[in-house]
């Protein structure tokens, strides 16, 4: 494979919000602003991480990842914040009404950065990429709040759009083509571009690769034998030169919820109500999709750092909260009990399309069907979570909602109250 | 570390209510709470939430002292002050 540098004009154009969550907390917050923000799903000293800092926090040191409690230690002014996923659900549909007002080509790749593809309406919009992206920046300020930045990044194609996005943070608004591309890549190192972490450049540098100038230079076949020994290789090379090759779809193949335990030292009876609770949410989700499962995965994680997990592939389907639970606790329950667990989760497999509309010869299963059938309407008439089960209600108040990262599917669902 | 004071209490509130280029907005000007006026200098964000089929819209506001939260009810158009951030204790008191 020998392929040039694309020299089609970028009609890619990816768009980023600058510390989303941290920033929306400022914008709805004016007292916070010019203050060092912290986001935390869970506003305890100890059992907390950071999943997003304001500019501020962030010039302290502050890094996404990090524990509430040695980031208190670097920044003691750092005011942290419990996630509000309503709040970030409403700036993400402004988002992406923004953008589908130009394109019909709209990607969402997260709950904070998005994807417009502009192939389809190039003969449409008269109005060059970059003034359009001035234009959504103001009209992110207009629309949502002065606070709100973002960064955009046109390109070719979706890598290297997103790499445009991150060269001028915050606010920025870059292009990468093929007359600039050797210029901008001089500048980064091989961890600066999107996929390239510590093993990928350990990987590059085992061949003499070290900069992502030779990773421009190096050849498929190189790539594809040598240094990463599968298509992704291939990828590559084309995605350094500014052809698409993520545009695919994803399908579902998991539907799960984990938990870190609020307190290891919980008794067995909290613990099992803590995993009813998140076969609830787990049946939310699936019924939500109209899916059914055969295959579940039970995992405990241990104080201690061992790892247990569980997986058993049914005979028949299910998809009621009470059926998740039964075969969840199924396998829970043959756990090594020797040591404190820090954290679990369940996650369903082999998934199908649901055939709850076919009456079973079974009347335990019918009323299961038309019970749970029931609760989903009272639940969506006053709220999630109004009609639990009573094993998961003592932690009904204690697991809250996370801010879903990566894919948005259940961000409707989930963000109701 | 913020000061964060749940309330979670209904409350009185003159609110305005004007027609902008696309749709009709509010801006709650002043609360009565705890004996005493509060007057709203700025709006940082107003979100609809889902509460099951009714839709409640959140107001964060700030007099400049502190910042509020209030809820309002469309259907019954009621107001509840949710909390108050960063604020002196007798307010709350």
């Amino acid at each position: 494979m020998n392929l040039p540098l694309n020299a089609e004009e970028p009609r890619i154009m990816h768009i980023d919000l600058n510390s989303c969550f941290a920033t929306v907390e400022q914008q709805a917050r004016p007292r916070l602003r010019g203050r060092p923000v912290a986001v935390t799903n869970r506003k305890s000293r100890h059992a907390a991480v950071i999943i997003a800092a304001s500019y501020e926090a962030k010039a302290a040191g502050i890094k996404v990842g990090m524990r509430t409690d040695e980031a208190m230690l670097l920044e003691p002014g750092l005011i942290i914040v419990e996630t509000d996923p309503p709040k970030y659900h409403y700036v993400y549909q402004r988002l992406v009404g923004i953008m589908r007002s130009y394109s019909p080509d709209v990607v969402m790749k997260s709950i904070d950065e998005g994807i417009i593809d502009f192939h389809s309406t190039s003969s449409i919009n008269k109005q060059s990429l970059k003034d359009i992206g001035m234009e959504i920046k103001e009209r992110l300020k207009r629309e949502v709040g002065i606070w709100m930045r973002c960064n955009i990044g046109i390109a070719p194609n979706r890598f290297l759009a997103k790499q445009a996005a991150s060269l001028h943070k915050p606010d920025g608004l870059d292009t990468i083509s093929h007359s600039n591309l050797r210029a901008v890549l001089k500048t980064l190192r091989l961890t600066d571009l999107t996929g390239i972490a510590i093993c990928n450049q350990a990987r590059l540098n085992a061949v003499g690769i070290y900069t992502p100038l030779q990773f421009l230079d190096a050849s498929a076949d190189d790539l594809r034998r040598r240094v990463f020994h599968s298509v992704c290789g291939e990828d590559w090379y084309k995605r350094l030169r500014g052809w698409e090759v993520d545009n695919y779809d994803s399908i579902t193949k998991t539907v799960g919820r984990q938990y870190v335990l609020e307190d290891v030292r919980l008794s067995e009876q909290d613990v099992d109500s803590r995993l009813s609770y998140l076969c609830e949410t787990t049946g939310l989700k699936l019924r939500s999709r109209n899916l059914c499962a055969r295959g579940l995965y039970v995992y405990a994680r241990y104080t201690s750092g061992d790892f247990w997990y569980e997986r058993r592939m049914f005979k028949t389907t299910f998809y009621s909260t009470a059926e998740i639970y039964r075969r969840a606790l199924l396998l829970f329950n043959n756990r090594p009990k020797d040591s404190y667990i820090q954290e679990i989760g369940v996650t369903c497999y082999g998934l199908e399309l649901s055939h709850n509309n076919q009456i079973s010869l079974l009347d335990e299963v019918n009323h299961e069907v038309w019970l749970t059938q029931a609760m989903d309407c009272v639940n969506e008439k006053y709220g999630e979570s109004t009609l639990i089960y009573a094993t998961s209600f003592p932690s009904r108040d204690i697991i809250k909602q996370k801010v879903p990262f990566g894919s948005t599917r259940y961000f409707e669902l989930l963000c109701q109250s | 570390m913020e000061d964060v004071t749940l309330v979670n209490k209904y409350v009185n509130i003159l609110a305005y209510y004007f027609k902008d280029k696309e749709r009709p907005k509010c801006f709650p000007k002043r609360m009565e709470y705890g004996g005493r006026q509060v007057t709203f200098s700025e709006t940082g964000l107003r979100h609809p939430t889902r509460k099951g089929q009714r839709m409640v819209h959140v107001f964060d506001m700030s007099d400049g002292e502190a910042d509020y939260r209030l809820e309002f009810d469309a259907e019954v158009l009621s107001w509840k002050l949710i909390y108050i951030a960063d604020v002196f204790h007798e307010l709350a008191a």
